[in-house]
């Protein structure tokens, strides 16, 4: 069996993955213990923070591929929606339990419902959550495509408000680190296990939209085939 | 539970969810595509790639 892009892409990222673990566990330097509930529960940072950014690609994917569908029809263009809200979805879904992890250690609570930064990104898994479900429920059709595809394009208005919350409503979860204001800063290994980890979870993200979208392709492949077998 | 054992937990049950949706991602990928081509060479089929739905979209528009 040939080997495929979208599939070498996966199993480096994986393994990305599971080196960002190790240095995390094993090399990554302690934080101030004063400064910390629980300064341990900090390594899920070099998880929590890559999820989330590739969660913010997987989302940036399903826009681009909305809007291409809504406005040229491009098969591509639903072949990347589909792929975007699968990624989105598994993502999300990382970054929001990594949360919570650090959040119960932390803060004693897993979420705090008054917080924009955690309310707006569960929306956004939640709306991942409900394009992979709605497309699964539907049968496929320009009308719930144009439906599907209209969420995508409307819900990407969380992002840049998920990205700037931190930023202006700083209520319970923690500032930027990276390209913050001028009292953000880490040190040099921190953030070499973090540019790690992100690039393994950017690399994993790819190779599951490349391979999503082979499986989009082949599943219309496998529909027109059984149209010609029923002789419709 | 001391930290270091909660984080491990939540750690190893996040790359076993990554393990299993990398697998089924790939696994879906390969049973499809071995289908695909059993069908095609068993009736002797060459069937291009198109999305049906945006085809009878842009028959529609014309």
């Amino acid at each position: 069996m040939r080997v495929k892009l979208g599939e070498v892409l996966l199993a480096t990222g994986f393994v990305g993955l599971m080196v960002t673990l190790y240095l995390a566990f094993n090399w990554a330097p302690s934080v101030n213990i004063e400064a910390f509930e629980s300064p341990e529960a900090q390594r899920i940072f070099y998880w929590h923070v890559p999820a989330a950014w590739a969660a913010f690609i997987a989302f940036a994917v399903l826009f681009i591929g909305s809007a291409m569908w809504m406005f040229k029809r491009s098969p591509t263009g639903w072949k990347l929606h589909v792929a975007g809200s699968e990624a989105g979805l598994a993502c999300g879904l990382m970054a929001v339990w990594s949360g919570c992890v650090w959040g119960a250690a932390e803060w004693g609570t897993p979420w705090d419902w008054e917080d924009y930064r955690l309310n707006t990104f569960g929306l956004l898994t939640l709306l991942a959550l409900f394009l992979v479900l709605g497309r699964q429920s539907q049968p496929d059709g320009v009308e719930s495509r144009d439906t599907f595809s209209t969420f995508g394009l409307y819900g990407f208005v969380l992002v840049p408000l998920t990205y700037v919350a931190t930023r202006i409503w700083v209520i319970r979860h923690p500032g930027p680190v990276i390209a913050g204001d001028e009292d953000s800063s880490i040190s040099g290994d921190m953030a070499l296990v973090l540019m790690i980890g992100a690039l393994s979870f950017t690399i994993l993200i790819i190779g599951h939209i490349l391979t999503s979208m082979e499986i989009t392709k082949f599943e219309q492949r496998l529909e027109r085939l059984q149209k010609q077998l029923d002789g419709e | 539970m001391d930290d270091i054992t909660y984080l491990s937990i939540a750690y190893l049950g996040m790359i076993f969810g990554i393990a299993i949706w990398t697998w089924t991602v790939v696994s879906r990928s390969r049973i499809l595509e071995r289908r695909i081509t059993a069908m095609e060479d068993s009736l002797n089929i060459d069937s291009k790639p198109i999305d049906s739905i945006a085809a009878t979209n842009d028959a529609d528009e014309e």
